[in-house]
């Protein structure tokens, strides 16, 4: 979709990612792309060091969300929604409908 | 020039790297909690030089060196005597969506510092108020208001244009306090 203009695929699931969870955590994104955590943290690494997104840390664990402070931050969100609306449903449901309401701990999933 | 590493002061420091950049012909603007400290004569205590170039960092390597500051990580120098950090942030300077074109100039014999106006500082730390909840950028952001010459009606407008009128007036209140 917009891997020709973003340099690879996985940059591309990270920015779906971040546009439909809001906030994300590379061994969660890797888990659920089946790529290796390394694979994703490069990729977010990249997107930090040019402002796209920020991090921060949750307990031990460092939470990336989109950067409001980013200058293009509209017009880039705006390409990934439209991005997405190519998405073959399929891919939606297996990648982007995760379960993100609460639940409670000790409840099975 | 001998310049003592340890104890060096940050808007010595900003002065230093700033002069060194332009000489070598890199356009650089100082921006983040330097501004803070320098604009609140350093109530706030910055440990980053935060600065914008639209110049690559393979141009930035073999110039920062000559002053002892080496490439640590992907956007990040280090001297090892000095306590400051110098990170170069993505451009372009903005506050939020909007470019910034106007710029404040502090002259000192080690150089000329290119910085955010008071103005936009106080902008760019209620930024940071706005989208986190950060009380400390408030704090800073009234203390570089109270110090200096500042655009209020500017940043009242630009408030209201971010939906965060509430917010803009607990930053009032604070300003407006003793």
């Amino acid at each position: 979709m917009l891997e020709p203009v973003l340099g690879n695929s996985t940059v591309e699931k990270v920015l779906f990612a971040l546009e439909v969870y809001g906030q994300v955590y590379p061994n969660g994104l890797a888990k659920l792309f089946g790529i290796s955590v390394n694979g994703i943290q490069q990729q977010l690494s990249r997107l930090e060091d040019g402002g796209i997104v920020v991090s921060l840390m949750a307990g031990r664990t460092r939470l990336y969300q989109f950067n409001p402070r980013y200058a293009f931050l509209k017009e880039l969100k705006a390409l990934i929604k439209k991005a997405m609306q190519f998405l073959p449903q399929k891919e939606i449901q297996k990648y982007y409908r995760n379960r993100t309401r609460p639940r409670r701990k000790g409840k099975p999933l | 020039m001998i310049i003592d590493w340890q104890k060096v002061s940050i808007k010595k420091l900003a002065a230093i790297i700033s002069g060194h950049l332009k000489k070598n012909g890199i356009e650089a603007v100082l921006v983040g909690g330097a501004c803070v400290a320098i604009y609140s004569d350093n109530k706030y205590i910055s440990y980053d030089i935060d600065l914008i170039t639209n110049s690559s960092i393979k141009k930035i390597i073999p110039v920062l060196e000559q002053l002892g500051f080496k490439n640590t990580q992907s956007r990040l120098f280090e001297n090892p005597q000095c306590r400051f950090l110098i990170d170069f942030v993505a451009p372009p300077v903005s506050i939020g969506e909007k470019p910034v074109s106007e710029f404040n100039y502090i002259k000192t014999r080690f150089g000329t510092i290119c910085m955010l106006t008071p103005t936009d500082c106080v902008k760019d730390r209620m930024a940071a108020y706005f989208f986190w909840n950060d009380l400390q950028s408030l704090e800073q952001a009234v203390m570089v208001a109270k110090r200096n010459e500042i655009n209020i009606s500017e940043i009242k407008k630009w408030a209201q244009k971010q939906g965060e009128q509430e917010k803009y007036r607990i930053f009032l209140k604070r300003f407006k306090q003793e």
